[in-house]
């Protein structure tokens, strides 16, 4: 597969990368670290503009995760409305929507290019948790600018070591990603443990 | 009991989680420490000017080798060159891999053999 989408890019160029990365933004499983390290390679040999590259790749990408949210919002919220309430959990519903808007910004804007592997999935949760389309769009284009830039510039600078720069990033990608789900869970079976024994202190005292 | 099920779980997925950081933290050093003295393999998705351009190598023998008209713009991966030559890949990749030795061989001043693994010391004067 992968060597397909590489073999597109360097005959077709910009229209082969923005529909790959609109696709993987989607949630479709694509090599879209090594297709951008690629393109910032291609264009440091000449054969690419570099600033029509991150702007075809970062529009590309919006226009995935613009899908995605859509699905989440229009198709996901309803089925997941349903399920909440055949489980008797209506109220979890609430409680998503509440911790989407919380830490949505953060989330949407770190998974569009620290901890990429999530993003699709963000996507589609902040869809269903109805997180404010304005906000999303805002975090959305201000990540996946930042994505495109990065991951580019790397193969611009890397243009005759793709492979190993795109295994090093795709590496770097999948230990952000522990790293993220150690906090959480770290959160869960610690954070709230702490604060337990600190409100049990403190209430002596008042 | 149900807590405590619930506990465990969270903890063996914490324990994974930092498992798994320490993984791909290994591999990304791993290779980040490799990334300038080892060779970028020849993949079919390449064209061969982007072979050119990895392997620090003029195009023109590497057209040549492969019986093609130097273009620098042409840029059809050598899978397409293979499949229009009725040619197996592989062999394609073999005939690169011979043009790029030797044209990096002495006296041609241009790159280490393919595939080889260079030391720090033999890329300082780059």
């Amino acid at each position: 597969m992968s060597e397909q989408i590489l073999a597109a890019l360097a005959r077709y160029g910009f229209p082969a990368l923005f529909a790959v990365v609109t696709v993987a933004s989607i949630g479709i499983p694509l090599p879209v670290t090594l297709l951008l390290i690629v393109t910032g390679s291609l264009a440091a040999q000449g054969v690419l503009n570099i600033w029509g590259a991150i702007a075809v790749a970062a529009l590309g990408s919006i226009a995935g995760d613009q899908i995605g949210y859509a699905i989440g919002r229009w198709g996901g919220k309803a089925l997941a409305a349903r399920l909440t309430g055949l489980l008797g959990k209506g109220d979890r519903l609430r409680q998503m929507e509440a911790g989407a808007n919380k830490l949505g910004g953060s989330g949407i804007f770190l998974s569009r290019w620290l901890v990429t592997p999530l993003g699709p999935w963000i996507n589609f949760a902040s869809g269903i948790a109805g997180y404010s389309w304005l906000r999303f769009i805002f975090w959305d284009v201000a990540g996946e600018l930042l994505d495109a830039v990065l991951y580019i510039c790397v193969g611009y600078a890397f243009s005759d070591r793709v492979q190993q720069a795109a295994e090093v990033m795709g590496n770097l990608a999948w230990a952000f990603v522990g790293i993220a789900i150690a906090a959480f869970l770290g959160w869960k079976l610690f954070g709230k443990k702490l604060s337990t024994t600190r409100l049990r202190v403190e209430e002596p005292a008042r | 009991m149900a807590q405590v099920h619930q506990r465990t779980l969270l903890a063996l997925g914490f324990c994974l989680a930092i498992a798994a950081v320490f993984f791909f933290g290994y591999r990304a050093g791993h290779t980040a420490r490799h990334v300038r003295w080892q060779e970028e393999a020849i993949q079919p998705w390449m064209s061969v000017p982007f072979i050119a351009h990895t392997r620090h190598t003029p195009e023109k023998p590497l057209f040549e080798a492969i019986h093609v008209q130097p273009d620098r713009h042409d840029r059809r991966p050598i899978r397409d060159i293979a499949r229009a030559g009725n040619v197996p890949v592989a062999e394609l990749i073999r005939d690169l891999e011979q043009a790029i030795a030797k044209a990096s061989g002495p006296g041609s001043g241009s790159v280490s053999p393919p595939g080889k693994t260079i030391s720090p010391q033999d890329q300082s004067g780059r």
